[in-house]
């Protein structure tokens, strides 16, 4: 696992602005890691539909820029959770939402500045967001990503 | 009930009253400086710990009461915090740093957050009896004071009443409730009965629901879709009698006459700060209590926060109660900071607020029901789809957003709020703010380094 418990210099993602291609890849991979059966094509064929990439692609023209929750210092979507669901580790300083605890009211997509909350409708209804792949070794937007445009790495750097 | 070391004779290091949003923002912010310190929270209620804007969902059944807690369990323990439920502060002596409580005790404090939050609102209303329950002496108005000896007359905003409302209706079958109050409690609660296929009958002084939040037109479309689900809505009205049937509410007349049946009576027509225990103290109130931006109070050592406060609204420039979640959570993380000997500052906040009615999302922030001006300082620009019941608006004063309403679609809302936060002045990018895809990549390119940088994203 990444980072030990007090570690000042997390890993996070970084965003290369100026590489990235729009290519929608990392959308994809996103969307396959956190479907059911986990696998590209099964996941394509049957369950896309269903499940929400939890980074986003923004388009202008050429400018393309992939986002996803930053995992802030200071977080507002947690400051304004009012079930207790959104939560920031302590350790890791991860930000994750507890999809069992969560009651779906929107404070965090109505406070997140980044606009990386996102309203999952099917089944419950429940916020979704990046939760920087806590059981990979590199999240799969980043891993996938084949121009190098995202970018996994200590803060401290 | 006692958890934690409480029982001790010393002075308490960090003594808070509230065991909410604010209060235990600020332990959790005094733990991070002080490991050791003694905390004791103190909470009028019997319940260890629930998060107050769930009790609308638990009503719904959309969480369960085993869910409704806010911190894990371990939370208390963990923290090395001490709480004592039950037990209500009616007074505070800020000579000699003490407080009691009603049953009696007392506490030493050396720094004292007051976390006290709202109280709620009872107006007087005339009360008639049917049938041979006349003759028995009954009171002939409701308030505050004795509302709850009439079954079915409720105020929501504790897990208390919440639990109450839920077997009330279980009991006697209730279908039909009357809502006094078309504020945002009076809608989560609307929102709760809807859910769970009640007929709701919603009563609202002012001329539309949500009018302090929204404009005509976001009102309009949730009022709608209200009353096409077959509910009423009166709205410039308000109740002026209640009629009971062997001590339980059975209907209520109206101002302008209507006579409307109903099993059960919410009232929420509004909360206030809950200064009472301050009277005596020294401390400085005016509707809440006064506080600096690190929280503190006019008295020393005594600090606020949350609910009970009147704290900076960066839109209006002056100090007023913004009764919500995120600022109690904001202003209890500040006060805990400065009270362990932090420097954080509170840098202000605004309102805002979601609501979901029938499927219906909707989210408003900062100052919505505003008209263009025009010497063109506030420009505001609106897009109603009425068909497909989605409303937008944007407020821009001085260049600046101001405040903001999406109903319908409520993606990306937090980008705004943003904007608003920053103060981020958006003349450049004016023509986009309105765009279906309207995002991080729009933003003036300074505001999106400011974004970026330290958070961990290189533009
Ligand atoms: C039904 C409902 C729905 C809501 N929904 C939302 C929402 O969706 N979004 C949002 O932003 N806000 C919402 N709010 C508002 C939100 O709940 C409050 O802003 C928030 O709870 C304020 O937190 P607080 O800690 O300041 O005070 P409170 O949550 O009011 O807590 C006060 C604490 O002080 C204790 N206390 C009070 N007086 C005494 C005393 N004399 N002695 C000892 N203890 C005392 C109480 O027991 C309690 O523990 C809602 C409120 C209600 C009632």
């Amino acid at each position: 696992m990444r980072g030990k418990p007090g570690d000042e210099a997390m890993k996070r993602i970084f965003i290369k602005e100026e590489y990235c291609l729009g290519c929608r890849l990392c959308e994809i991979y996103c969307q396959v890691k956190h479907s059911k059966s986990k696998k590209i094509i099964k996941a394509f064929k049957e369950e896309l539909v269903d499940v929400l990439p939890r980074v986003l692609v923004e388009e202008i023209g050429h400018n393309a820029f992939a986002i996803q929750c930053r995992h802030c210092v200071d977080a507002p979507c947690v400051a304004a959770c009012i079930s207790g669901a959104m939560q920031k580790n302590k350790n890791t300083g991860v930000v994750t939402c507890d999809e069992e605890k969560c009651v779906g009211c929107w404070s965090c997509i109505m406070a997140c500045p980044y606009g990386a909350i996102k309203r999952d409708l099917v089944g419950r209804k429940i916020a979704s967001k990046c939760d920087l792949c806590e059981d990979e070794d590199i999240p799969v937007c980043v891993k996938n990503c084949p121009n190098e445009a995202l970018e996994f790495r200590d803060t401290g750097e | 009930m006692d958890k934690g070391n409480i029982m001790s004779n010393d002075s308490i290091d960090y003594l808070i009253i509230g065991n909410s949003a604010s209060g235990l923002a600020a332990a959790e912010s005094i733990r991070e400086l002080d490991g050791q310190g003694r905390i004791v929270i103190l909470t009028e209620e019997e319940y260890e710990n629930y998060s107050k804007p769930l009790i609308t969902y638990y009503l719904a059944g959309r969480i369960s009461a085993g869910r409704i807690y806010l911190k894990e369990e371990s939370f208390y323990r963990e923290n090395n915090i001490g709480l004592l439920t039950g037990a209500r502060v009616i007074s505070i002596n800020t000579g000699n740093n003490s407080l009691k409580t009603e049953d009696g005790r007392s506490f030493e404090y050396i720094r004292l957050l007051i976390a006290s939050g709202g109280k709620p609102i009872v107006p007087e209303i005339r009360h008639s009896t049917a049938g041979k329950e006349r003759k028995k002496n009954l009171e002939r108005y409701i308030d505050g004071s004795n509302y709850g000896n009439i079954g079915g007359i409720f105020t929501l905003t504790t897990l208390k009443d919440a639990i109450a409302i839920k077997e009330y209706i279980g009991k006697n079958k209730i279908d039909n409730i009357c809502i006094l109050g078309g504020g945002l409690i009076g809608l989560k609660s609307a929102e709760a009965f809807l859910e769970t296929g009640m007929k709701i009958t919603i009563i609202e002084l002012a001329d539309r629901i949500l009018a302090a939040t929204f404009d005509r037109e976001a009102s309009g479309i949730i009022e709608n879709t209200i009353r096409s689900a077959g509910n009423g809505i009166y709205t410039g009205n308000t109740i002026e009698e209640i009629f009971t049937d062997n001590g339980r509410i059975s209907g209520c007349r109206l101002k302008d006459g209507s006579q409307i049946e109903c099993g059960m009576l919410i009232i929420a027509v509004g909360v206030v700060p809950g200064i009472s225990i301050t009277r005596g103290t020294g401390i400085k109130t005016s509707r809440g209590i006064l506080v600096d931006d690190h929280m503190k109070t006019s008295v020393k050592n005594v600090y606020a926060s949350g609910d009970v406060v009147e704290s900076m609204d960066i839109l209006l420039g002056e100090n007023r109660n913004i009764a919500i979640w995120p600022l109690a959570v904001r202003q209890g993380y500040v006060a805990g900071n400065n009270m362990a000997g932090g420097e954080k500052s509170y840098s202000g906040g605004f309102f805002m607020n979601s609501v979901e009615i029938l499927g219906i999302p909707s989210v408003s922030m900062g100052l919505t029901n505003v008209e263009a001006s025009g010497d063109g300082s506030v420009e505001v620009k609106k897009e109603l789809k009425t068909d497909r019941r989605q409303y937008k608006k944007v407020v821009i004063r001085d260049n600046r957003i101001s405040g903001l309403i999406m109903v319908g679609n409520i993606e990306r809302a937090g980008i705004y709020a943003g904007l608003i936060k920053n103060r981020i002045d958006i003349s450049g990018i004016k023509q986009d703010i309105f765009r279906e895809d309207f995002g991080i990549l729009h933003l003036p390119s300074n505001y999106r380094k400011h974004l970026v940088v330290g958070e961990g994203i290189e533009v």
